[in-house]
């Protein structure tokens, strides 16, 4: 692997140069919440950061997106939907349990007889740019899940904190080819890769939550009848919120919208927390409660997935921990489950 | 970039009501483009999703056989916001059908089989399909006796009676028609499905069973077919969930790690009792 370093005030400028030949996304302070936005110079990028309060799921899955637009009227299909931009994109700042979550989403959109090529499309032209986890949040459980604070599945580079500058990991051909001739990179040195291993342990060791997950899928696999989903669910409100800030939920809906100058069909984000998810034109429901679509989340990202990729679809980024408005946490789920 | 949801633009040529109480009517349409009418190819027990412009896109089964080339017909009952603005509309406007998703009945399996065939209800339609394409005389050979157990809630609800009139007289297929309640010019059985299924008692021998319906017939016809001897790999059921993409991708159509827009609709009983019984 190449390493090499880059001064930490150099960052921005490194960014203006990318800005000039490819679009970068990274985060920014959007409203009150922390996102990622596409930007025209590092000068806007956040770099202050634990995690985003979204993750960039939505760059790649928007949270609306048109399909393809249509006249009214006539029938007729107008234009179908592209990229908002050619070329290279660049999602700068990513954090490795978000990287993750993006190499899960790959597996799934590109999965089954037919694949969903508007994801596939953005995906294949994204380069992935990360931070390592210096200081893991309390939320945080990613080496659970399969995951790591420096983990570089899906990162074409790993930029990790060494205080004065960054040391650059270059992971892959793309990322190679991101910083080629750029005049702000130097070689790194033995000590700075020595030191960034030694933060790497140290992240790993500050993560305060580790759970047992091994056997959970085949532990489930026995549970869906279990008294446990008619506890678990009890506090949930059914807002929905775990499933919008998660990585690895890509549930949608499609609606026509109309207005008074164009017509399109766009998807949406959905939720399975929602009862009208499932609800069928007859009225019959096949999950009526907040048990079973309780049960659906925690089945669907822990034992469906996991039985079809062999991985779970978390990564353990806890964002739904941090924001359940009534404190529901995942991990205490799991650890009911593993007790069971 | 081939984008999976753009629907091919098709034209209503036919509107049918089926029911005394007209909120069943079967649409017939024609692809825009007859380069995509003579490569559209689908299976009985497939189906498509059906958009009308404005008011959004809903999976409806091809009620069709795939025999009758060139047009595509869908059975849709008057339920929600896209099959009442398909209800409202005219002959001549343009919808969007794109497809065929899903498996199907299982056709090839079932040849040299003799059949049977419960359908109760509005649910009768994709099984329609699979009678005519039966019954078509390229195919008729290739399967065994064919018996037909076809119920509604009274006789103004039984649908495709030009169809039903015709299967009587024939001598190709065993039609057994029953209404919870007839009236007075009603001559046939009376009686619920399941009833009617064992007093037939149709025999399991080499013999493929097929059933379509609401959940409650569903229920009430599995332990009879049981009875009668169809093991859980021959007896095949077509589910009914809520769609958006048709394509395994939106999420709601999830049963256990199955997408039943992608793996079913048919399942096998077998491969239903593997999987959480939540459809």
């Amino acid at each position: 692997m190449k390493h090499m370093t880059i001064a930490k005030d150099g960052i921005r400028d490194f960014i203006d140069r990318l800005v000039k030949r490819c679009r970068v996304i990274a985060p920014v302070e959007s409203g009150k919440i922390l996102r990622f936005r596409e930007v025209s110079s590092g000068e806007e990028a956040c770099f202050d950061f634990h995690n985003t309060k979204l993750s960039p799921k939505e760059i790649l899955f928007p949270q609306n997106e048109v399909l393809f637009k249509y006249s009214k009227g006539r029938g007729a299909i107008e234009a179908e939907a592209g990229p908002s931009k050619n070329g290279e994109w660049v999602i700068f700042g990513i954090r490795p349990c978000d990287a993750r979550g993006i190499t899960l989403t790959d597996l799934f959109f590109s999965s089954g007889e037919h694949k969903d090529l508007l994801y596939l499309e953005k995906r294949g032209r994204s380069a992935l740019v990360g931070f390592a986890c210096i200081h893991p949040l309390n939320t945080c459980f990613c080496t659970s899940t399969g995951g790591n604070p420096f983990g570089r599945e899906g990162m074409d580079l790993l930029l990790v904190d060494l205080g004065e500058r960054y040391l650059v990991e270059v992971l892959t051909e793309r990322g190679e080819r991101l910083i080629e001739a750029d005049r702000g990179l130097k070689d790194a040195s033995e000590v700075d890769v020595d030191t960034a291993n030694k933060l790497s342990r140290v992240a790993e060791k500050s993560l305060r939550t580790r759970l047992q997950m091994e056997g959970l899928s085949e532990k489930l696999d026995g549970m869906f009848e279990d008294p446990l989903w008619d506890r678990v669910h009890q506090k949930c409100v059914g807002c929905g919120v775990c499933t919008f800030v998660c990585p690895t939920c890509w549930c949608f809906d499609v609606v026509d919208e109309e207005t008074a100058d164009s017509s399109s069909r766009i998807r949406l984000w959905d939720t399975c927390q929602f009862p009208l998810f499932t609800l069928q034109g007859s009225g019959f429901n096949p999950r009526p409660t907040g048990k079973e679509r309780m049960r659906q989340r925690v089945m669907h990202k822990l034992n469906y997935f996991f039985r079809e990729h062999r991985a779970f679809a978390c990564v353990g980024c806890g964002r739904c921990v941090r924001e359940c408005p009534v404190n529901l946490d995942i991990r205490e789920i799991i650890r009911t489950i593993m007790s069971e | 970039m081939t984008n999976p949801y753009i629907p091919h633009i098709s034209v209503l040529r036919k509107i049918k009501t089926e029911n005394a109480v007209n909120d069943i009517k079967t649409f017939e349409v024609e692809f825009e483009d007859p380069e995509v009418a003579r490569g559209f190819d689908y299976k009985p027990g497939q189906f498509g999703m059906v958009s009308y412009f404005g008011a959004g896109e809903c999976p409806i089964g091809f009620a069709s056989s795939p025999m009758d080339k060139g047009i595509l017909q869908f059975t849709i009952k008057k339920v929600g916001v896209v099959t009442t603005a398909l209800h409202n509309s005219l002959v001549g406007e343009k919808i969007g059908v794109r497809g065929p998703y899903g498996n199907g009945w299982p056709v090839e399996e079932m040849e040299g089989h003799d059949v049977l065939i419960v359908g109760a209800g509005f649910a009768f339609t994709t099984l329609r399909s699979l009678v005519k394409y039966i019954l078509h005389e390229d195919n008729r050979e290739r399967f065994g006796d064919l018996t037909v157990i076809y119920g509604a809630r009274n006789p103004g609800e039984l649908i495709y009676k030009y169809d039903l009139s015709e299967w009587e007289k024939s001598n190709e297929i065993d039609l057994i028609l029953t209404v919870d309640r007839g009236d007075e010019s009603w001559t046939k059985r009376e009686g619920y499905v399941p009833t009617i299924l064992e007093e037939v008692s149709p025999s399991s021998k080499n013999a493929i069973a097929l059933i379509c319906g609401p959940p409650i017939v569903i229920r009430l016809s599995m332990p009879i077919l049981t009875k009668l001897g169809f093991p859980p790999d021959k007896t095949c059921l077509s589910l009914e969930m809520r769609m958006k993409c048709g394509i395994g991708k939106c999420g709601r159509c999830n049963v256990g790690n199955r997408y039943v827009c992608q793996d079913g609709p048919v399942f096998t009983m077998k491969e239903l009792q593997e999987m959480p019984k939540e459809y």
